[in-house]
Formats: C-alpha cells, structure tokens, sequence
C-alpha cells in the first residue's frame, strides 16, 4: 500500500491541475489583468461557486462517506458567513464613525465611539446597545478563529446530542432540517443581535481598502477561494483515504458491523459532522465578503437541501463529483434564474426560466436519483474503466487449457 | 475450570414473550461449544445478550479474570474487551477491498484521532498476509469484498473475525449455504481458532457439529435444555422431543 495521500489519490493531483489551470486563466482574463474578458461580477460569481464547491466536498464527506444525511450543513456555513460579517461591518463602521466624529470640535471619548457605531449598526432594529456577542468584533484574529468555532460548537453540540441517542438515517435529516429552520427564525429576530432580516451588509467593502478597486478585491477572494478550495480537497481526501476513510464508508454501509468490530460509531460520526461544519464554516466566511451581504434567508433549510442536491447531482461518495455537482448546477441556476436563458414558446405557452428552473432542477434530481445514481462524476468510471480495465490478474482469452482449433493458434 | 464467560440467570422478552428464561451457561477460556436449538429457542437472543445489543430483564454477565459485568457497556466496548461476533449473514464491507476489511478489523487502537494518523506498519501487512492465507483469500487481497462468492464472504468475516484477536468468539451459523467442502474448511478453521481462545458456534445442521466434535448446549424456550458430548445430548429423551424428533 503506498503511503502517500496523492499516490493513492491520483485524482487529487488531476483535480488540483484543474483547478490551478482554471483560476490562472480567469485571473488572466480578468479586469484585473486589464482584460475586458471575464467582468468583475463575473469573477465574484465564480469565487462564490468555489466557495460553494468548498461546502459541497464538507457535505460529501458527511454525506457520501459517512452516510450522515446532514440538511444543516448551510447553516454552518451561514454562520461562517455572520462571524466574519460581523467583524468586517464593525470594523467598517468604526473607520467611518471616527473619522466623521475627529472633525468635531471636543475629541470623542472612547464610549461615544462605541455609541455611534452602535447606532449605526443597529439603528436599522431599533437599538444602539452592542449585544454581547459582538464582544470580539474588533479584533479580525478573534472573529476569524471564530469563523470556524462556532459553527464547530454547533456542529459539536447538536451532533453529540443526535448520536448518542442513536437517531440516524431519516429522523436524523429532519433533526438536522429542524435545527436549521430554527436558527434562521432566531436570525430573522431583530432581538437576535444580528440585525434581524437585514443582516449584514456592505460586506464587499473591506476596511481601510476603500482605495483598493473592487476588480483586485474579487480577484484576491477569488484567489482565496480557489486556496480553501485546494487545501480543503486534499484535506478532505487525506481524511477519506485511510483506514479512517474505510471506517466512515463502514459505518454508511453497515453501522453496527463497525460497533462489533470495536469502533466507536458514535465519535466517529461526531468527528466527520464537526470537522465538516468547519469547513463549511471556512467556505462561508469566503463566500459572503464576495455577495457582500448576508441574512436569514441564506440559512433557510431550502439552502441545505440544495447542497444535497447539488452533491446527489454530481455524484457522492468521490470528492471531486461534489465539486462538479457544485459547480454546475449552481452556475446553470444563475445562468436560467439571470434571465439569460432564452424563453421557450409553444405556442399556447411560454416556458419563463426564471419560474421553471426549479421544476427542471426537480427533475434532474430525481433522473440523476433513478437513473444515474453516480451522478455526473459517474462519467470519469467511463473513461477510467475504458483507460484499464480491472481484470483482477485474469488472462486475457480462454484458459491456456482450453480446446481450441489449431489453426486459431498461429 | 474458571470460565471466560459466565451468564447467569439471565431472563429477558419482549412485549410478553420470554425469549430467554433463567438461562445459564458459561464456558472457559479455549474451549469449543457449539449451541443447538429449534428456531425460536433463543440462541441469537442469546448473542445479542453477551453482545451488547440487548439488555436483559434480570441476570448477570461476568466476563474474564475480573469479573466486569458486561451489561451496561456499549457494544463496541463489549468488542473491545475481546468478544468477536459472526452474523447469520455475512457482512463484511462489500463496497472495500478484502485488505482494507482485514486492516480495519485488525486488533489495532480503535479511536477516531489513532485511526486518522494510521499507516499500516509491515506487521501489520504481513498479519493480514498472513490471515488471508488461513482463509483462502491471498490471492484476493486488492478485490473489493462484494464480488467474493458466498463461501469467501464467510470466510472473510471469520478471518476479520480472528483479526480482532478476540478471546471469545460468536459464530452464528457459519456454514449456512455453503458446499460440502467449503464447510470442510470453516470446521478446521473454527477448530484451529479454539485452540488459543473460546469458540461459541451456533449451528442447525447437525452433521456439522459433529465434525466440530466438541461439547453441546441444547437451548429450548430460552432456557439450557441438556449440556453434554453430541451423543449424550442426542440420546436425551426430551431433546429429542423438542428438537430432533420433529
């Protein structure tokens, strides 16, 4: 068995080549670069759908590998999203606050500051009062270590409560979906502390850049993006590799074979559903500076399910069908929901995309479901299974013993 | 003789029904016993029991030197401790390699963390090699699990089985569909296992047992009916009533 991730992983090296070759040529193509190719919004397109790549190969590997149904990874991954919203949107506002307040005639004292950031944040609910868990909001340091604590917490908590009950397949979905409903009815509160429906805004804007055109800043989360991404995917196929990869995949296929064989089923699931959390955490954080605002709605439990379905699509149970699923799916969704996509006239009816994208992508789930169960990603078994067959050290033609006519020898 | 396994006095059913009754039994360290039993006697209740899966109504289960209760501990400490189980079914891993099913299974730390950083050491490959030798399975070593015959999965789940390294072992109905000389096989396999630690072999099949040659619990309506060589048992005249006479 060779010892190494890649070597065992050939894919990761393709997948990795893809990916560099790909953001080279966007970054080439792009404003940045003084091209008129790629636009600034298209750019922030695609880092958004390598963020959501990101959140799909975390849901590949507690779906796919682990078996675990999770509907709340997006909440994670909203939660991401909050904590470094959070910092970016205070840390904005205290520029601005302090500079409108130094060219009053009496310096401000520390405390009015802080009252005028607060009203400025919160005016929109109603308040002015700092809710205690903006306590870290000034320090980047903190609120990025929060980033993936958080949603860690959660993850460890809810998770830990879940299987040590032994809730698994369904009723465990619709926990995980429940979870997430309530967390986005909490964040929709004006009283949760988060601003309610508005959410975090301005968030394209970092603090202190305002200098810096937005075509170098898309370009620098793009690049950010396509890092996570890179780092999580060998992460992720490190994890998936090893004898722990074969315990996971065990506990999917069979869970109380792997209890008898000694492992702790429960840790294990624990493990895989925090650790993804994290990531998607990470992804989060990376995706919302690039939309530039975040609310509750981006947690609604119809978010999540779209992970599945992106990861279903693609194909699960091989880490990069869940980048494939990702990728496409929600880049044809922006291109049908964009209004790009032409309408179809039949005559006694018109097909308006924007309405009947959901129906196809209904569709498309339930064929992928019943038809392909591998997903788009079954597509590569085509061709890898074309490039060498695996014929287990069998020979090729009939036994060596076998009768056959003589003249078929020569 | 002090035993491995000692159960005592354990009752338990279910929604009224007494699967097991005041059963008793135990059995010493590398010893073999096979388990016989018309259907619903209880025999798999009774795995279930010394697994882990089910808690008992009443009784005690003491395991080893020190005597721990083995009620109240999760399944996979049970296995931990040393148990090894075989279902009727053979499950072994059908979507891995017959390596990575014997590497898994193979007495190693079982944490999350350890399993992680993992690698296999050339001990633990030539262990493997070597278990794959004793079931028949070497040559098979890189093909995924789900593509052996009925017979291999079989074996391949008593060869993860004595990976584990288990002081106590449960083997529910290994021969169930297999060919005459698969069987052949599992009998040395089985006996060759309870030279160096327990063997509980449940078995219907009663030309089996006798090739295992060894002791026989007759289980009827969850409790021991007779306990004794083969023909002993055979001979009893309710044991026949029960069981062999039908």
């Amino acid at each position: 068995m060779p010892q190494s991730v890649i070597a065992r992983n050939p894919s990761v090296l393709v997948f990795l080549a893809i990916l560099g070759l790909f953001t080279l040529s966007v970054t080439l193509m792009s404003e940045w670069a003084g091209s008129e190719i790629v636009s600034t919004s298209f750019v922030k397109t695609l880092g958004k759908t390598l963020c959501l790549a990101l959140v799909a190969v975390a849901m590949d590997l507690v779906w796919g590998y682990a078996g675990i149904l999770s509907l709340g990874h997006f909440a994670f991954f909203g939660l991401g999203g909050y904590m470094i919203g959070m910092w970016l949107m205070y840390e904005r506002t205290h520029r601005i606050v302090a500079s409108s307040l130094a060219e009053a005639p009496i310096p401000p004292t520390e405390s009015e500051i802080a009252g005028a950031i607060g009203n400025q944040i919160f005016g929109v609910v109603g308040s002015s009062e700092f809710p205690a868990i903006w306590a870290f909001a000034d320090s980047l340091a903190l609120q990025l270590l929060l980033v993936v604590l958080v949603p860690g917490l959660f993850a460890f908590v809810f998770g830990w409560l879940a299987f040590r009950s032994r809730v698994t397949g369904v009723y465990l979905s619709i926990l995980t979906q429940a979870m997430t409903l309530a967390l986005a009815l909490y964040l929709f509160q004006n009283d949760s502390g988060l601003r309610g429906n508005n959410g975090l805004s301005g968030l394209q804007n970092l603090p202190g850049l305002d200098h810096v055109p937005q075509s170098s800043i898309s370009i620098w989360f793009f690049w950010a993006s396509a890092g996570a991404l890179a780092l999580g995917y060998v992460f992720s196929a490190w994890i998936v590799s090893g004898k722990f990869g074969s315990v996971i995949r065990g506990i999917r296929d069979n869970e109380s074979r792997v209890r008898f064989l000694g492992y702790p089923v429960e840790a294990y699931k624990l493990f895989v559903f925090t650790v993804t959390a994290m990531i998607a955490g990470i992804a989060g954080a990376l995706y919302y500076p690039q939309a530039g605002i975040i609310n509750p709605a981006e947690i609604a439990p119809i978010a999540s399910i779209y992970l599945a379905v992106w990861v279903a699509i693609g194909g699960r149970g091989r880490l990069y069908g869940a980048v494939i699923g990702a990728a496409f799916v929600s880049l044809v969704s922006s291109w049908f929901t964009g209004g790009q996509a032409p309408d179809v006239n039949l005559g006694f009816y018109t097909i308006k995309w924007v309405d009947w994208w959901l129906v196809l992508l209904g569709l498309s789930f339930v064929a992928v479901t019943l038809l392909a169960p591998k997903g788009i990603g079954g597509l590569v078994d085509l061709w890898t299974g074309r490039m060498a067959p695996d014929r287990h050290g069998a020979d090729l033609g009939p036994d060596s013993g076998s009768l056959r006519e003589a003249e078929a020898e020569q | 003789m002090k035993s491995l396994l000692e159960v005592s006095g354990v009752s338990v059913s279910f929604d009224g029904f007494k699967a097991i009754n005041n059963l008793s039994f135990a059995i010493g360290d590398a010893e073999l016993r096979a388990i016989i039993g018309p259907n619903g006697a209880g025999k798999t209740t009774f795995m279930d029991i010394v697994t882990g899966k089910t808690r008992p109504d009443e009784g005690r289960v003491l395991w080893g030197e020190a005597n721990i209760s083995l009620l109240g501990l999760s399944e996979a400490r049970i296995a931990r401790e040393g148990i090894g189980r075989k279902f009727q079914k053979p499950t072994v891993f059908e979507d891995q390699t017959v390596l990575e099913n014997l590497l898994m299974a193979l007495r190693n730390a079982r944490g999350p963390l350890q399993v992680l950083f993992y690698r296999p050491t050339p001990e633990d490959l030539d262990r493997v090699h070597e278990l794959a030798g004793e079931i028949g399975l070497l040559d098979a070593l890189d093909r995924k699990s789900g593509e052996l015959s009925h017979g291999q999965k079989q074996w391949l789940e008593i060869g993860m089985l004595l990976a584990q390294e288990p002081r106590l072992l449960l083997v529910d109905e290994p021969a169930a569909g297999m060919t005459p000389a698969e069987r052949e096989h599992t009998t040395t396999l089985l006996v060759e296992a309870a030279k160096s630690r327990a063997v509980v072999v449940i078995e219907h099949d009663m030309d089996f047992v006798r090739r295992l040659g060894c002791k026989v619990t007759v289980l009827h309506d969850g409790a021991v009916q007779a306990e004794g060589s083969l023909d002993h048992v055979t001979a009893n005249r309710k044991v026949i009533d029960v069981y062999l006479g039908r």
